[in-house]
């Protein structure tokens, strides 16, 4: 199990766009990604989950990734939290 | 946030069958509209098209939540509508949708992402959804979301119902610079408004008696918005992150119901009290002038109880002297042992009045670290050290001119310090208020005042001059004085006016013990210049009764209270309502009284109180004369420029 922290720097917040974006890509792994915000854990390849966890801009969470492809997960979802998204 | 708050029983259609995605849309905008929701319905519809072009807002569970953020919501809100034959949203799963919510949201906050938090996590319940897709009628539809949201969320909903009974939706705070009348009468007109438009309203009132009715914080914290209605600096630190329009007292009065829509509908901006947000604020919202006249008030009604309760304490030690026949000399007012105790403390409240007046000008500029830099200005002012006799033996002060200079400019040397002092390194954070400001500061403003005295000295000492010449010349003392009383009808309460009143003050504190100084009768003629234009509309509504209406009439009798008690602020709903005809005339009828005041020769002592200080002034049966004159010429003018109402 790999983890790391990261901020969120969209402005408007985990909302639906960024989210689908984010849950279809993390779709492709075998490994679970799991993000912890606030005391709870949220399936990251749910886009109801990650938008049920309310993420505000600026927030800080922490991605879990444990599987086969961890690493490989793990790079790729704090790359695009810190990549905006594509926003 | 609950859901229920935002979806209105009109804002939901069930059954519908729209024949697309398109179809589905223009319904959900129609609902918004039928609502009230928007303020530009096409441009709204636009941003929901525009966010659908980047891809479906179908969730899957053949449910759709289209979105969009724009200025043409004016309050955030949603709406809904089931289609029990589904309609093809380009849903991921590919099965058409049945349920679909659209949320409005405004270009501030996070509600949009709230909103949609809380849907998902009420929507991830296949029952919930499923309910909601076989509702019969709107109103089951909202009891259907209300016990999800009370099971899902049950120490809110406990909380809110109580919060809306208790609290308040629309807070507001009035303020005026003298704080006796406006302060008030806005207050009176917002509670007034609120009723009427059923919007719960609380007022603070900031007036002269310090503050009344004061918003807790847990009120704050609940509200929609604040409203501050007020022409001097009110406490808003408090209001961090909350909504708050900010407007002068005057709209308080006169467009009350225009203020609670601001923030009812959310367009009040959110207040950051952070210190960079706050100035770039104010430099939107106000103009540079209005800003002057905002710290200048703040100097002023902070001044105002030292110059009228120690200019009484120092009349009555004249009056004492006057009676026990105490030669008029310069120890005139100390004569008797009684007298002199008046003269002592009231000469004691007026030594603070050009450091209070600086102290509170630089606070309102500068905040906190200003009141030193200004305190300290106004105190060298009054003083009038300078570079070569740092002592200030016998030095001529600066006085008045040189106390509004050192409020000024030092607030705004110190508002530049700060500006500076953000590039120290963090770790200064904390010595910043209690060392660095204080030091530089005081630094700053001794080497201003000392290099501004020796020439606002002679300004200063130049207009002293002026005034004793004119008044060494009855042909000159007279216009003066009817110059002054008519500035205080211009706009009582107003820049006109308080320019005219600090004038005469400023004077009065310069006086010299002698009776026969001009000052007295220019102070003389300003009161009278702000006692005529109440009384002359509350003789107006008592003679000329047609020409108003039936609440103008009601509320004249007032106006002799506040016309005798020299409160000129009595006249301003009238003015207001009729600026045209009630303006010059008051104007005309004050100068009559003031020319007239200064020819029977009648003079003032203390610099506030009408009737109430009738002991200071001299010649009184004349002074009443001047001001029945004047107040008659008013009514007559009145009467001719105002046209009788219809009724």
């Amino acid at each position: 199990m790999v983890s790391k922290k990261v901020t969120l720097v969209n402005a408007q917040g985990f909302h639906m766009r960024p989210a689908s974006v984010f849950a279809t890509a993390m779709g492709k792994y075998s490994s679970s990604v799991t993000i912890k915000f606030n005391g709870n854990e949220y399936n990251a390849k749910s886009l109801l989950n990650i938008i049920a966890a309310c993420i505000k801009c600026g927030s800080e969470i922490e991605i879990v990734c444990s599987g086969d492809d961890e690493n490989e997960a793990l790079a790729d979802a704090v790359e695009r939290i810190e990549s905006g998204l594509g926003e | 946030m609950r859901i229920t708050d935002l979806l209105k029983k009109q804002g939901i259609s069930l059954g519908a069958a729209p024949a697309g995605k398109r179809e589905a849309i223009d319904l959900l905008v129609s609902l918004h509209e039928k609502c009230g929701n928007l303020s530009d319905t096409a441009a709204y519809k636009e941003g929901i098209l525009a966010r659908e072009e980047m891809g479906t807002t179908a969730i899957g569970m053949e449910v759709a939540i289209p979105h969009a953020k724009s200025e043409a919501v004016k309050a955030p809100a949603l709406t809904a509508i089931t289609v029990p034959g589904g309609v093809d949203y380009d849903s991921p799963d590919g099965a058409p949708c049945k349920l679909i919510f659209m949320i409005a949201a405004t270009l501030d906050g996070d509600v949009h992402l709230e909103v949609l938090a809380r849907l998902m996590q009420m929507l991830m319940h296949e029952d919930f959804t499923a309910k909601l897709k076989a509702a019969k009628t709107p109103d089951e539809f909202l009891k259907i979301i209300d016990d999800q949201e009370t099971a899902q969320f049950p120490d809110e909903a406990k909380a809110a119902p109580a919060a809306k009974k208790e609290g308040y939706r629309v807070l507001a705070v009035t303020a005026c610079p003298t704080g006796i009348a406006h302060t008030y009468m806005a207050a009176e007109a917002l509670a007034k408004a609120g009723e009427q438009m059923g919007i719960t309203i609380k007022v603070e009132t900031n007036g002269s008696g310090g503050a009344k009715n004061v918003l807790t914080a847990e009120e704050i914290a609940n509200c929609d918005g604040i409203i501050i209605a007020a022409d001097k600096s009110v406490e808003t630190a408090r209001f961090d992150g909350k909504p708050v329009y900010s407007t002068k007292v005057a709209d308080g009065i006169h467009k009350p119901e225009e203020l609670i829509n601001k923030i009812v509908n959310g367009e009040a901006p959110v207040f950051h009290s952070d210190k960079k947000a706050e100035a770039a604020a104010s430099t939107d919202n106000e103009s540079f002038g209005r800003k002057l006249y905002k710290h200048l008030m703040n100097g002023v009604s902070h001044m105002l109880p030292f110059v009228v309760a120690g200019g009484i304490f120092i009349a009555i030690a004249f009056l004492i002297d006057s009676f026990a026949g105490v030669p008029q000399d310069g120890n005139f007012g100390t004569g008797t042992p009684v007298s002199a105790w008046f003269k002592n403390i009231g000469g004691a409240a007026f030594n603070f009045m050009l450091p209070v007046l600086a102290g509170f000008i630089a606070m309102s500029i500068a905040d906190r670290p200003g009141l030193l830099v200004g305190i300290v200005g106004g105190a060298l002012a009054a003083a009038g050290n300078t570079f070569t006799n740092p002592g200030a033996v016998d030095a001529i002060p600066s006085g008045f001119l040189g106390a509004l200079l050192a409020g000024f400019v030092a607030g705004w040397l110190l508002k530049m310090l700060e500006k500076a002092c953000d590039h120290l390194p963090h770790a200064l954070e904390g010595i910043k208020p209690i060392l660095i400001y204080p030091l530089a500061g005081l630094g700053i403003v001794g080497v201003m005042m000392c290099a501004v005295n020796p020439i606002m000295g002679l300004i200063n000492e130049g207009m002293k001059n002026a005034v004793n010449y004119m008044a060494s010349q009855p042909a000159l003392l007279v216009p003066v004085c009817a110059l002054l009383a008519g500035m205080m009808a211009i706009d009582m309460g107003g820049p006109f006016n308080k320019a005219a009143y600090v004038t005469a003050t400023a004077l009065l504190t310069g006086a010299s013990s002698d009776p026969s100084d001009p000052a007295f009768k220019i102070m003389a003629a300003v009161m009278i210049g702000g006692m005529v234009p109440p009384i002359a509309i509350a003789l107006s509504t008592t003679i000329f009764r047609k020409r108003w209406s039936a609440e103008e009439r009601k509320n004249g009798p007032v106006n002799y209270i506040m016309g005798l008690s020299f409160i000129t602020e009595g006249a301003i709903p009238y003015a207001a309502g009729h600026p045209l005809q009630v303006i010059p005339s008051c104007l005309v009828g004050s100068a009559c009284a003031g020319a007239l005041s200064a020819l029977f020769g009648c003079t003032l002592r203390a610099p506030h109180g009408g009737i109430f200080v009738l002991p200071t002034i001299g010649n009184p049966a004349m002074y009443f004369l001047a001001l029945v004159i004047g107040a008659v010429v008013g009514m007559l003018l009145l009467a001719i420029l105002k046209k009788p109402v219809k009724e």
